[in-house]
């Protein structure tokens, strides 16, 4: 394992310079887009695949529950989705920095675990859904467990990639006043490698929503992930986009959320570029 | 680039040197497989099979071929997905990195793609392209391209102002800069983006063999859990685990191999 925080680096979204010029590039861009999209389908694909216009129609509808009756309800099913992905990342988070202090600190616990963590970080753990289904039965604790697993691997890896990194000196310099551990690890390692849990907690959001969506798939559990297969197979395209455009939302409004939160909290970390 | 990112990360040694580093480590894969042994042992076959179990699994489906067939299967569809995202992601980084137009214009939605579960589109691509390997590929490829895009733009933007001035000073031609500074200057950060490609890709690839036409590793999977037969079903996890570390193992070498040439530049 390398001490970089498993996550790739990003411009800085929406990130405000020549303002008004970039904001008009944008919008245009975006119209084309929504144009080309709206044409391609229109005339080279079958009546059913959604369009922008179909999906505008379907908006309200969808956001209102004026669905067909007997198909799942769209507010039911985000509901579901949204609070089984926070139920999985508290949980992640939790034991993921339990588990990534106690790797980075003890040398013991690092070895006999690293393999496993970094194992089941590398693989894809949407494979084990099925098997789950097998443990756990058709309910929605295959979602919760797939989902506090995505979590977990990458706030774990990166807190002790962060807790590994932490300068020596601030520990000598604590030993020097006499730091139980406890203070050592919670006082001194825990906060030193807080950069490296947000950029965790950033690759967790997208592990996390993925795993909800797929589980719900398979294990069919009411939720966006469902609404969409749903939607999808009963020819309601422009219903299903609407569940697509909200994960989408939903994954760059967490990560946004992170990014201020890392410039708010942690305004003692800079780049080092 | 991201507000958060790694400081300079300390050289560790790869081979641990001490005897402990060797054992330790031994003895936890061995306490791992025994609980899994026990744990196998006291539960029912139909939900969790024992190690011994799995491994005689393992072999017996190696032997009859279906195993290596499925490997075979996958790994087509994963690196046909990944060498398009590869070439997707490195040329239009680098236009994008080039014209600024399209590049201000297309940054919110590249993003915005990067950030939604691409899960979610499988059955919008369903309907499009049908579910054989094309439109698999279609999935692995969506899956693996956007950090490979996104850090070929952030390396092809990043290129020092003194190289280029050189370069021009040189007299050197357009292609030439490309070629001589812009695209051996991008290479490691495309690297970057091909080894967070590797991972997302295998993602993509047991999720489209999951929800398109079930072939390779991820039906394999399907249907040994169908029949109840947990050790094949784990035998099959066990090889995605094996394959997974593998192809990260060799991402990571490749990265770390361009980022010694970066340091050198």
């Amino acid at each position: 394992m390398s001490a970089v925080p498993h996550e790739v680096t990003l411009a800085r979204p929406f990130q405000l310079g020549a303002g008004a010029q970039r904001a008009l590039i944008r919008i245009a861009t975006g119209v084309v887009l929504l144009v080309a999209w709206e044409l391609l389908v229109r005339y080279f694909a079958p009546p059913f695949v959604a369009r922008p216009v179909t999906v505008a129609r379907a908006l309200p509808h969808v956001l209102a529950n004026h669905l067909p009756p007997g198909t799942p309800t769209f507010w039911g099913a985000a509901g579901a989705t949204v609070t089984a992905a926070f139920e999985g990342l508290a949980i992640g988070l939790l034991a993921g920095v339990l588990v990534g202090l106690t790797m980075g600190r003890l040398r013991t616990a690092d070895r006999l675990l690293r393999f496993y963590v970094s194992a089941f970080f590398a693989m894809p753990i949407i494979a084990l859904v099925p098997v789950m289904t097998l443990w756990f039965g058709y309910t929605g604790t295959v979602r919760l467990a797939i989902v506090s697993l995505g979590a977990f691997l990458p706030v774990c890896l990166n807190v002790y990639d962060g807790t590994r990194s932490l300068p020596a000196h601030y520990v000598e310099v604590a030993r020097s006043y006499h730091a139980h551990w406890w203070n050592v690890w919670f006082g001194i390692a825990l906060p030193a490698s807080l950069p490296y849990l947000l950029a965790g907690f950033r690759l967790a959001v997208g592990r996390v929503l993925v795993a909800a969506v797929i589980a719900e798939y398979i294990v069919s559990l009411k939720g966006l992930g469902y609404f969409i297969l749903y939607d999808g197979r009963t020819f309601h395209q422009p219903e299903m986009m609407v569940a697509v455009l909200f994960l989408a939302l939903l994954g760059v409004v967490v990560n946004a959320a992170a990014d201020v939160a890392t410039r708010r909290l942690l305004p003692w970390y800079r780049r080092s570029e | 680039m991201s507000a958060i990112e790694a400081r300079a990360p300390k050289p560790r040694l790869i081979a641990p040197r001490s005897v402990a580093g060797v054992l330790v480590p031994l003895v936890g894969l061995a306490i791992g497989a025994g609980i899994w042994e026990l744990v196998g042992r006291h539960t029912q076959a139909a939900s969790f099979a024992p190690f011994s179990a799995t491994v005689k699994a393992l072999w017996s489906m190696t032997r009859s071929g279906e195993l290596p067939r499925a490997l075979e299967s996958s790994l087509q569809l994963f690196g046909a997905g990944l060498g398009f995202a590869i070439v997707i992601g490195f040329f239009g980084g680098l236009v994008l990195a080039r014209v600024r137009v399209l590049r201000v214009g297309l940054e919110p939605y590249i993003l915005m793609l990067y950030a939604t579960p691409m899960v979610a589109l499988i059955p919008f691509i369903l309907s499009l392209f049908g579910f054989e390997f094309r439109a698999k590929v279609i999935v692995v490829t969506l899956f693996g391209v956007w950090p490979i895009l996104i850090n070929t733009i952030e390396g092809a933007r990043s290129v020092s102002a003194d190289l280029l001035e050189v370069a021009r000073s040189y007299r050197s031609t357009e292609p030439k800069l490309w070629r001589h500074v812009i695209i051996p200057y991008t290479l490691p950060y495309t690297m970057t983006g091909i080894r967070q490609g590797i991972a997302r890709s295998l993602v993509g690839m047991l999720a489209s063999e999951y929800l398109l036409a079930a072939t390779g590793l991820g039906n394999l999977i399907l249907i040994y859990t169908q029949r109840f037969d947990t050790a094949h079903v784990l035998a099959a996890v066990l090889v995605i685990t094996l394959l997974a570390t593998l192809l990260m193992a060799i991402g990571r070498a490749i990265e770390n191999y361009f980022a010694r040439w970066k340091a050198g530049v």
